[in-house]
């Protein structure tokens, strides 16, 4: 028999190191008290930012075939295609170049009226272009990547939205990149405004895993109708105001129960977005918020009983 | 060991290879996750393939810590709990070293049969964890995970077993 086929190295008989059991034991623990580390304090905050450092040329490389086929396709896109293109553009920007004259002027007498009633200036926050790596592989939540992180100056917390409407919020930033958390995943909320009520209220993620959004808590007889625009409320001192987050497509009454069931659907491309824009959250700019003071009360006749 | 009668003696195993195919098993994870652009809960995972593959041949070289980080590594790409991977694979890298001596003696058609339970074990555990955590239910494909997972077992053998199955005395006749 010739010599390459036997391992040279003769075998530990002696050093074997921990039993499989006791490792499965250690393994297993570890995992958990990680897991527990995760959930429950949020401390393992600097190991994944140095894991997913090592894991950025992975990522970079896994990208490859994605951009190339991006590459070819552009490469063989049809002279049709861009003058089709061409034509729908022209047709929009024809249509959207009377109400871009009224906005000015409107712009321009909004701002003397807030001058004149002395109204602060409309909050305007920072903004930084992204563009989405993937969605996330784990089937359990709803987020997506984005190539901007830490060192670009991407904070937590940030909104991020597309040039429809609000796409999520950053919710966790590595150095390279972050993770977007989308409003229609289940454990996001955002505080919103019917447009045409003016009515507040808070749109979460649909708890079935569907891309929609659930307005929860209003009541069955509250004034909402199947079209409804829902837009930011801007009172969470993170979202500006006025953002499209949803458009209402089902209402459900139900006589059980005292709220409604109503379904929206967002308005930002949650399932195919590309390129994205990160705000700064407003709360930087927003006042802080007053002391509290115990209101004074008068000593109550013949004492506490 | 005591190998069957009539199997092929291999080469030893290169612990270069071992580790870049562990690698490019998450890469063709990650390459797979975009191609399906997401949370496609059915999509198998070939790391863990790769992984039990290796816990089964050189249990000397690959065994439950190396399990354990490739899960840790694996959390932060997919952003997931940090833990539930490296939990789930420690218990996969457990089991086959487990049955790593029995599940030789099969032809590969049999073996993918013996370690579907291994895979299906793995994603319950993940499915629990995260269902303890108050994560969404990703619906019922993926129970197709472990499945394809285990039909992939053959395939993977061959590919990784190829390089130990090269002549150990190459000449001009039998270059490989």
């Amino acid at each position: 028999m010739p010599l390459g086929t036997i391992e040279r190295k003769p075998p530990a008989f002696f050093k074997h190191g921990m039993s499989s059991l006791s490792k499965l034991v250690v393994f297993s623990i570890l995992s958990v008290v990680l897991m527990v580390a995760d959930v429950r304090y949020g401390v393992t905050q600097p190991l994944r930012a140095t894991i997913s450092l090592m894991l950025y040329p992975m990522e970079w490389l896994s990208m490859r075939p994605q951009w190339l086929f991006d590459v070819a396709g552009r490469f063989f896109e049809g002279r049709d295609d861009a003058q089709a293109q061409v034509q729908a553009m022209t047709l929009k920007l024809q249509q959207q170049a009377l109400r871009s004259g009224q906005v000015e002027q409107l712009a321009l007498e909004n701002l003397q009226l807030r001058r004149l009633l002395e109204l602060r200036e409309r909050l305007t926050s920072s903004t930084l272009a992204a563009e989405v790596l993937y969605d996330s592989a784990d089937p359990f939540t709803r987020k997506v990547v984005i190539d901007k992180g830490a060192l670009q100056g991407v904070q937590p917390s940030s909104p991020v939205m597309d040039d429809a409407g609000v796409l999520g919020q950053v919710t966790r930033v590595m150095p390279l990149v972050s993770e977007v958390t989308l409003v229609i995943d289940r454990e996001q909320s955002i505080p919103v405004l019917n447009a045409r009520t003016g009515a507040r209220g808070v749109a979460y993620g649909e708890a079935g895993g569907a891309p929609l959004l659930e307005l929860r808590y209003m009541a069955s007889n509250a004034d909402i109708e199947v079209g409804d625009l829902l837009t930011t409320s801007g009172v969470d001192a993170i979202y500006p105001p006025g953002v499209p987050v949803a458009v209402v497509v089902k209402v459900e009454r139900r006589a059980e129960s005292v709220f409604a069931r109503i379904l929206c659907q967002p308005q930002g491309r949650v399932q195919g977005a590309r390129h994205v824009m990160v705000l700064e959250p407003l709360g930087k700019q927003v006042p802080a918020r007053p002391p509290y003071e115990r209101p004074s009360t008068l000593p109550i006749k013949g004492g506490p009983r | 060991m005591i190998m069957p009668r009539g199997q092929q003696l291999l080469l030893p195993a290169n612990p270069w290879f071992i580790f870049l195919s562990l690698l490019s098993a998450q890469l063709l994870n990650m390459v797979l996750n975009m191609l399906l652009a997401g949370n496609a809960a059915w999509a198998p995972d070939f790391l863990a393939v790769v992984l039990v593959f290796w816990c089964v041949h050189q249990p000397q070289r690959v065994g439950i810590g190396v399990a354990f980080f490739f899960g840790i590594f694996n959390d932060v790409q997919h952003s997931s709990l940090l833990g539930q991977h490296a939990l789930s694979y420690t218990v996969l890298g457990y089991c086959a070293v487990l049955i790593h001596r029995r599940l030789l003696w099969f032809k590969e058609p049999s073996q993918s049969l013996q370690v579907l339970p291994l895979f299906v074990l793995a994603h319950v555990l993940e499915l629990l964890v995260r269902m303890l955590s108050g994560s969404l239910f990703p619906g019922w494909w993926v129970l197709l995970a472990p499945v394809l997972e285990a039909l992939a077992w053959p395939l993977v053998s061959v590919f990784l077993l190829a390089p130990q199955r090269r002549a150990p005395d190459p000449d001009e006749n039998r270059p490989l």
